[in-house]
């Protein structure tokens, strides 16, 4: 679940030649507490606000006029210097924070070029995070999927679930944690809805020795008193958050503050491919660990490469792991899987893909599911990792330009994956990886003999065992 | 009906269980302790005098045996022996001597088989997700190093915390059904305490597409429910059976008596009748074997210190194994101390049990001056069993390994700690294990190498720890 930045830090508009300004002061902080519509009604739904200095920059221009390197294949810019994948992404925020943003970005290049720095994260990815995930191949699922004639799709699963603390967010939260430490942060925040990410992050911080604050809605905490107790134990703080409803984006305002307040000291940990640039691009270069390690265990396992990639995608986080590796291979299809919750027409779903609109949410660019006056609509899904009404700038770019396909799948359906999978392999998938390994019910009927499929096994389902109990009734 | 110090168990009822049912009956043959007569002082009471041989005895100890055998080739040994000096055995009904050689048989042919060696290595890869790192714990070594002036040992977690699962029971899980599997087995039944076994042997079964029935004390599934919905979620049935462990564990091999041509009985520990202990060691050594690869890596050498705790001993011997011979390499098992020694409610089997018979081999268990079981406690309910492995006994006899025991307290004060040092939930299990460590780095020198198991997750472990702290008041 990503965890984001307020959205209403997002409507302030930097005063930079990038935008005009909104009636708001960037330095109103009484704003955090609301999504408040702004300018929204105009600004998300006509490209005025993106000022024409993007659409010169060369790497945006639309795909055909891409340069082309000497081998044919396509240099994409993802993201090109402002921070932007195509019109999506970006740097909606106050101007406090534009310095932190900016340094981080510098620290970010700085270290993936430093060779120490990759070795020291590539070992501890190692010894403790437990890498590589294995790529397995799924002997059950697959004769599940085969058809009358014997033919049908392989299915292999990208083990993520194997990792400390049982899912893909250690990832990153480890690379932010080492990052933050090289550049002499002492400090790290993170807010938190359901506690996964609130844990992972206090997990980090307890391996590196870093302060830790997390951010949670009151609301929350009563019904994660586990979790809260998890994190408390990790030496975490854990504060509440009583404004507004007490919930997520309360946390998330309470979160910025603190960030804005104490920005030389404190490092944010956000935990997807959402938010201002460079978080997206940062983010999704951590995960991408996910699709370099299947690269090369497809290749070892059957000489080639996947042909169908399928991650859910809540923020986007795992699924930009996964796809990044292969964006430019034009021959591996991506698919991402969102939740319907309800279904796509009860408006209960957090299928921001398909029925959102352009806007900017949490300081990007993106798709999200606001109504026509531009109220966030408050997302559902069975599953608190998808349950987001925003998503990552990239995956809106990579729709548009038509690279990767999203579908999505209820809760229902989420729920008949959850127990097949368990069943028929003895792995439990997380309810956000149920999402994904539904899909497969409907793709894979339409797969040629012996297609590789892999999908991303984003996490473990213990945590979720008490909530698909009530509705599987076991 | 049985006041003998040696502890008749599970068998005696089993056998009577199976009379009733009509089969024939064995029970002159059966039940209990052949004796040897240099033995007979260990034992002080009442034996039937008309007793059956019904364990396999060697001449040499196991280990010697081993030794020689490895030397004279290099192919894996046949297990054949029973015995772990004078622990071990087969102290079973005569119907079940059968299906144990055969057992032995099948697993001796595995042993041997490299398609079958093969595929339970890529399982245990790509399945298990092994192998497991060796992880140095920094701040938990400088923890320790602070109070030293900056000197004392490094230590590392052997982390079986990463399997599919949550702990080292997926390695023995795994196998077993991967050979229930190969004797044309359809289904699989087994007994579990808190739960972990029980899980890693549902998962391993769905894998297979074998049929599972796992079956639990009463009291335990009510206190791990959780455990409890997994395994059905991984498609297995759990059955309740009133009273504790053992009593799932004797249940559990009624109805595998009774379903013999289909079933397959897994045993999750080191304990029971021969093949049980080995094969589970054997599955198990794989901890050992990576630790060794892992430590010339890293450091250029061997570990100088093994520590690991011990419930029934499999994640025990399963790091311990690989190093027997290597003299230069200690061992420690950390038993749970529970409420303390003093109080009587604890589950030091080694520390304080006497010799006896239970569940079919002869080991170290807690028994009272009538030969019944001693309920055992501990905070952790992988320790929670009043035998433990006729191995760990022998190591234990012969001085090659040590014991000791961490109380509950100290258990949770080692929880917290790795915690807040590592962000690594240990498993209470495991916790016993890091609490020695307060009293072992002291003794030992700058630069000298720990390995500890870290056995199992514990995720599982957090609300008891919550229900602890919260009744103690400390949260």
């Amino acid at each position: 679940m990503a965890s984001s930045i307020t959205s209403s830090s997002s409507r302030l508009f930097p005063i930079t030649r990038e935008s005009q300004p909104t009636s708001h002061s960037t330095l109103n902080f009484s704003k955090f507490a609301s999504f408040s519509s702004s300018s929204s009604a105009s600004g998300s739904k006509t490209s005025s606000y993106i000022s024409c200095s993007l659409t010169r920059d060369p790497s945006v221009l639309p795909l055909e006029e891409q340069s082309k390197l000497s081998n044919g294949s396509v240099l994409f810019q993802r993201p090109d210097s402002l921070g932007r994948f195509g019109k999506f992404g970006g740097k909606y925020v106050p101007e406090t924070l534009i310095n932190a943003l900016t340094e981080l970005e510098a620290a970010f290049h700085s270290l993936s070029a430093d060779e120490d720095f990759q070795k020291e994260l590539a070992g501890i990815l190692r010894d403790y995070v437990g890498r590589e995930s294995p790529l397995y191949f799924a002997e059950r699922l697959t004769e599940h999927y085969k058809r009358a004639n014997g033919e049908g799709p392989q299915i292999y699963l990208k083990r993520e679930d194997l990792n400390h603390t049982g899912a893909h967010k250690i990832n990153n939260a480890v690379a932010q944690a080492l990052l933050a430490k090289c550049l002499g942060k002492k400090r790290i925040i993170a807010e938190t809805g359901a506690g996964q990410h609130g844990v992972a992050t206090a997990t980090v911080c307890a391996r590196f020795g870093l302060e830790c604050i997390v951010y949670m809605g009151a609301q929350d905490m009563e019904r994660q008193a586990l979790n809260v107790f998890r994190m408390r134990l990790l030496g975490a703080e854990v504060r509440p958050v009583h404004s507004g409803t007490a919930t997520l984006k309360d946390a998330t305002s309470e979160a910025i503050r603190d960030w804005v307040t104490n920005v030389e000291t404190t490092h944010y940990i956000l935990g997807s491919v959402a938010g201002p640039h460079p978080y997206p691009m940062m983010v999704r270069e951590f995960h991408a660990v996910i699709g370099k390690e299947t690269r090369k265990q497809a290749l070892e396992k059957w000489g080639g490469k996947p042909d169908v990639l399928i991650a859910c995608v809540g923020g986007g986080s795992n699924a930009m792991g996964l796809f990044h590796e292969f964006v430019d291979d034009k021959d591996v299809r991506l698919i991402g899987v969102e939740a319907a919750g309800f279904g796509l027409d009860s408006g209960k779903h957090a299928a921001t893909l398909t029925k959102g609109e352009v806007g900017v949410l949490h300081g990007a660019m993106s798709y999200l599911l606001q109504d026509d006056d531009g109220q966030i609509i408050e997302p559902h899904s069975i599953s608190a990792g998808l349950d987001y009404p925003g998503v990552g700038p990239e995956h809106s770019f990579l729709k548009d330009i038509g690279r990767a396909e999203y579908y999505s799948i209820t809760d229902e359906e989420a729920l008949e994956a959850f127990k097949r999978v368990s069943r028929l392999e003895g792995i439990i998938p997380a309810l956000e990886t149920s999402h994904a390994l539904a899909y497969l019910e409907k793709v894979c009927p339409t797969l040629p003999n012996g297609a590789k499929v892999v999908v991303n096994f984003s996490g473990r389902g213990d945590k979720d065992v008490h909530t698909a109990i009530k509705y599987l009734k076991v | 009906m049985m006041t003998c110090k040696l502890q008749l168990g599970a068998f005696a009822s089993s056998s009577n269980h199976y009379r009733q049912q009509g089969a024939p009956n064995k029970v002159s043959s059966c039940l209990m302790v052949a004796t040897d007569d240099h033995q007979d002082t260990f034992y002080k009471t009442n034996l039937p005098t008309k007793l059956a041989k019904t364990y396999v005895p060697t001449m040499k100890p196991l280990l010697e045996k081993e030794l020689q055998e490895r030397n004279n080739n290099t192919d894996a040994p046949i297990i054949n022996s029973g015995k772990f000096g004078r622990f071990g055995g087969k102290f079973v009904p005569e119907t079940l001597v059968v299906c144990l050689s055969q057992l032995e048989a099948e697993f001796n042919k595995a042993l041997h088989d490299e398609s079958f060696k093969a595929e339970l290595a890529e399982s245990l890869k790509d399945f298990a997700g092994r192998e497991t790192p060796l992880y140095y714990a920094r701040r938990l070594s400088e923890y320790y190093k602070m109070n030293n002036n900056g000197k004392g040992p490094d230590i590392y977690l052997k982390r079986e915390d990463l399997n599919h699962g949550g702990s080292h029971k997926m390695n023995n899980a795994l196998a077993q059904a991967m050979i229930a599997k190969r004797m044309g087995r359809k289904s699989v039944v087994t007994a579990t305490a808190a739960g972990q076994h029980g899980i890693a042997t549902a998962a391993a079964c769905a894998k297979l597409g074998l049929e599972c029935t796992v079956f639990m004390a009463a009291k335990e599934m009510e206190k791990e429910s959780s455990n409890v919905q997994l395994m059905k979620l991984l498609g297995a049935k759990v059955e309740g059976v009133n009273g504790s462990f053992k009593d799932a564990a004797s249940e559990a091999f009624r109805c595998w008596v009774g379903e013999m041509e289909n079933s397959y009985h897994l045993t999750g520990s080191a304990v029971g009748p021969h093949p049980c202990p080995t094969m589970v060691r054997e599955f198990q050594s794989v901890i050992g074997r990576e630790t060794r690869k892992q430590a010339l890596e890293k450091w250029g050498g061997k570990p100088d210190v093994l520590v690991a705790c011990v419930g029934t001993g499999s994640n025990a011997l399963g790091l311990f194994h690989e190093f027997l011979q290597d003299k230069d390499v200690r061992l420690i098992g950390v038993e749970a101390g529970g409420c303390g020694l003093e109080s009587g409610r604890h589950s030091s089997t080694l520390a304080t049990g006497e010799v006896g018979v239970y569940h079919g081999a002869l080991s170290y268990l807690l028994q009272d001056q009538d030969g019944q079981i001693i309920g055992p406690h501990s905070i952790a309910p992988g320790m929670e069993y009043p035998g433990v492995s006729p191995e760990l006994s022998y190591l234990k006899e012969t001085g090659r390994a040590e014991f000791c025991v961490a109380t509950d307290q100290e258990a949770l004060d080692a929880y917290e700690r790795l915690c807040k040092l590592e962000g690594i939930f240990p498993s209470l299990e495991a916790a016993h294990a890091l609490a020695i460590l307060d009293n072992l780095v002291p003794t030992l020198c700058d630069g000298s190498k720990v390995v500890v198991n870290c056995s199992g997750c514990g995720d599982k472990d957090a609300a008891v720890v919550f229900d602890r702290k919260l009744f103690h008041g400390k949260f």
